[in-house]
């Protein structure tokens, strides 16, 4: 990974609110071009570092520093878009509040706790939010046509926000944060809310963001779709950093011994420390995460000789869910 | 700038755009022009008349009560407590209550009873009985001798809008006074001679010595003070309104991570209070238009002459101290709207500043009875009361311009220091969810950096 691959770099930041620190001491990268998981628990300070990135609030120590051009490698600089004026800047630093305007300009943002105007049009709103991202109006128009048509909202442009759906507004929202076409798009729990099937139609439209060789940083506590959408993880917990790297290096580092097992009896063996590191319980299956030296083969036959009877035993991957429930505990 | 722009713009549009704005426009003259005339209408509301049974063993006193309760007596009377109402505008309570209840008072109509006046026990029981079985309202029994130490006029009514007034106390004392000069012989010609009432020609005089109606000037001055004061409380709480339902949807935290917290709060207060200049300027066009037409359709010179004199540059003064006022009380309402969490909350901690701006149109009240007193000047030079007093004491009489100069200046200090205030607890303020900030907590947002 060399340096201009780093679309933003978060060094040693700290914030506190009083007594209570929320964010310690917090460092990591986020490459371009990538979809960047950013995990944890209520409470551990993802809302508090992502404010900080969006130029809500300041760090109290450390620094973020943005390279916004690192994402736009393949993209001439005589783009139209307004981004564009800027793409031969160097990398902006920043410690404290006054976020360059530009910079703002080119980061888009759907906070975890969010709304709309009530009694606006949604047309109206939409144009406003792009006004303050300071694109031209003619340009935010169209823009605004093609994400309504994109998210089958067209019929919705001359409402107002108090007609539609919940499920319809979380899509509103959604577009305020695409509409100036950034370049790095961070969302809080963008899924929130949202019913399957707008999930998985968010996930088809982030998956073409992710084409468009855009950054996303993207919160989430639903482990499943962070697998399915995120190529690197960054899990925090009660402020500080737990793990982080690409998925498959943290699944890796997890831990390879784990098995599926699905079984009635031998509960006792499942307790011996020596070979089980811990259980995790489902409806239908156990998961048994076998300390490191231990050999999956030694639990089958311990299994068996103790006239267990098991319908299943496989050896399978980490999920995201376990590493998530492991790291926090 | 151009994100600021943007932000009074969609604030602009936010307001002038609602059916509210329209609605408001049309009726707060209406309710301004209520204010000043509905209590008179209220008064002049004539309730059924009251009949009254006058038992007069004299002979003489009754017909002459009759005759000074005569509806044109009547009428006479309530006209000149009218107009005597409507030049104390600045009266007390009491005293114009008084005054209005003159016009109030319901005319007579009297029932003619035989009495036997020897005995007077049975009489009151038989008056009662007649008031009980609503054949009359009222009874006044006049004594034997009007001259006897002592002798008492006995009146009874089932109305209490009878005692409120002198009406009838007047009328009697007038009755008997008449019968004690007829006696003393002299003519009722004479009498009505005696008794003629002076013409008094009451003018204010201004600075330069010259006559002036104060009148007009004062009922403008009056109306002027109510609109101020009347726009500055709405948009304010407008303001308050939409700062809170920025919190509550927390569309804050998408406007924080595009423009700066000060760009967009003070491009809200610039876009409502030029969506409240858009409203003055409606008011006082059509008030100029609708006069302009009273005077060429009614050639009423008299008209034209009764209004105080505006010249454009009163118009310029007010425009002036209206967005005085209104960035002054703008911009407390929008830190109180970054306080708390809700309207409702934000109502309860809205009162101060309501109470601030109430003191402020009683104080015009001091000012538009002597606009040259020193509390006048004080009144109308002090941060938060100026915006309404001024106005008020330019129209009853221009103070010399280094008052307006120096109102002015205070005024822009404490926006400033106000703005400034407001600026620091939005920016973290807007960010708190959930419960409603302590006044520790908001002077730990002012101070943090």
């Amino acid at each position: 990974m060399t340096d201009t691959d780093v679309t933003l770099r978060v060094d040693g930041v700290t914030k506190r609110f009083g007594e209570f620190t929320a964010v310690d001491d917090l460092s990591f990268n986020v490459r371009a071009g990538r979809v960047f998981g950013f995990l944890g628990p209520n409470g551990a300070g993802k809302t508090t570092t992502i404010r900080m990135i969006v130029g809500i609030t300041a760090p109290d120590e450390g620094r973020i520093e943005y390279n916004l051009d690192a994402c736009r490698k393949d993209i001439t600089s005589d783009t139209t878009t307004p981004s564009g004026e800027a793409a031969a800047t160097p990398p902006q630093t920043r410690t404290g509040v006054g976020m360059s305007s530009k910079l703002q300009d080119r980061i888009g943002y759907l906070p975890e706790e969010r709304g709309l105007y009530k009694k606006m049009k949604i047309v109206d709103q939409l144009r406003y939010f792009a006004a303050l991202k300071d694109v031209p109006t003619a340009e935010a128009d169209k823009r605004i046509d093609f994400w309504l048509e994109r998210m089958n909202l067209t019929e919705w442009k001359k409402k107002k926000t108090t007609d539609l759906s919940k499920g319809m507004q979380q899509k509103v929202q959604f577009i305020t944060a695409v509409l100036h076409d950034p370049d790095l798009l961070i969302l809080d729990e963008p899924f929130s809310g949202l019913d399957p099937v707008n999930v998985e139609f968010m996930i088809d439209v982030l998956r073409e963001f992710k084409t468009q060789d855009k950054t996303i940083i993207f919160s989430t506590h639903l482990m499943e779709t962070a697998e399915r959408l995120c190529s690197d993880i960054l899990l925090i917990n009660k402020a500080k950093k737990v793990i982080s790297g690409s998925l498959r290096e943290v699944k890796e580092s997890f831990g390879k011994n784990l098995i599926a097992l699905r079984l009635t009896g031998g509960d006792g063996i499942l307790a011996d420390r020596s070979l089980v590191l811990r259980t995790i319980d489902h409806a239908d299956q156990t998961e048994v995460h076998l300390v490191d030296a231990a050999d999956p083969q030694v639990l089958l036959k311990r299994l068996i000789d103790s006239g267990a009877s098991i319908s299943k035993f496989e050896k399978i991957e980490p999920s995201l869910n376990d590493i998530f429930i492991a790291a926090v505990n | 700038m151009r994100k600021f722009l943007a932000v009074v713009k969609h604030e602009y549009k936010k307001v002038v755009l609602k059916w509210s704005f329209l609605i408001g426009t049309l009726l707060l003259p209406f309710l301004a022009a209520c204010f000043a005339v509905v209590p008179a209408v209220i008064f002049s509301i004539k309730g059924e008349p009251t009949r009254i049974a006058i038992v007069d063993p004299t002979g003489k006193i009754g017909n002459r009560i009759k005759e000074n309760l005569s509806s044109e007596r009547m009428m006479q009377r309530a006209k000149k407590a009218a107009d005597d109402s409507f030049k104390n505008m600045d009266a007390p309570q009491d005293e114009r209550i008084k005054q209005s209840s003159e016009q109030f008072v319901d005319s007579f109509v009297f029932v003619d009873y035989a009495a036997d006046p020897n005995k007077t026990a049975g009489l009151r029981q038989d008056l009662s009985d007649k008031i009980l079985n609503g054949e009359i309202e009222a009874y006044l029994i006049v004594p034997t001798d009007i001259y006897a130490p002592g002798a008492t006029f006995e009146f009874r009514s089932r109305k209490a809008g009878d005692f409120i007034s002198d009406t009838f106390k007047d009328a009697v004392n007038n009755a008997v006074r008449s019968q004690r000069l007829a006696d003393a012989n002299i003519s009722e010609q004479r009498l009505d001679e005696l008794s003629e009432d002076v013409i008094l020609d009451a003018k204010g005089v201004n600075e330069r010595g010259e006559e002036k109606d104060t009148s007009g000037v004062m009922v403008a001055s009056f109306i002027i003070g109510l609109m101020i004061y009347i726009t500055l409380a709405i948009y304010g709480q407008a303001i308050m309104g939409a700062v809170v339902e920025e919190k509550e949807t927390r569309i804050a935290e998408i406007l924080f991570s595009s423009a700066r917290p000060f760009e967009l709060m003070l491009g809200k207060l610039v876009g409502v209070g030029l969506a409240g200049l858009t409203q003055l300027a409606i008011w006082i066009g059509t008030a100029a238009i609708l006069i302009g037409f009273l005077a060429v359709s009614f050639g009423g010179d008299e008209i034209v002459e009764s209004l105080p004199t505006i010249s454009p540059l009163m118009v310029v003064y007010f425009l002036i101290f209206f967005l005085l006022g209104f960035f002054i009380y703008a911009s407390i309402f929008a830190l109180i709207g970054a306080m708390v969490t809700t309207v409702q909350e934000g109502g309860q901690f809205a009162f101060p500043p309501i109470m601030i701006l109430l003191i402020g149109f009683y104080l015009s009240f001091a000012v538009i009875r002597d606009p040259n007193s020193t509390l006048s000047f004080w009144a109308s030079i002090a941060p938060f009361f100026a915006p309404i007093t001024m106005p008020v004491r330019i129209l009853a009489e221009t103070p010399p311009f280094w008052h307006i100069a120096l109102s002015i200046l205070i005024n822009l200090v404490a926006i400033v220091g106000l703005v400034w205030l407001t600026s620091r607890v939005y920016r973290i303020g807007m960010l708190m969810y959930g419960k409603r900030a302590s006044l520790p907590e908001v002077w730990k947002w002012i101070r943090q950096r």
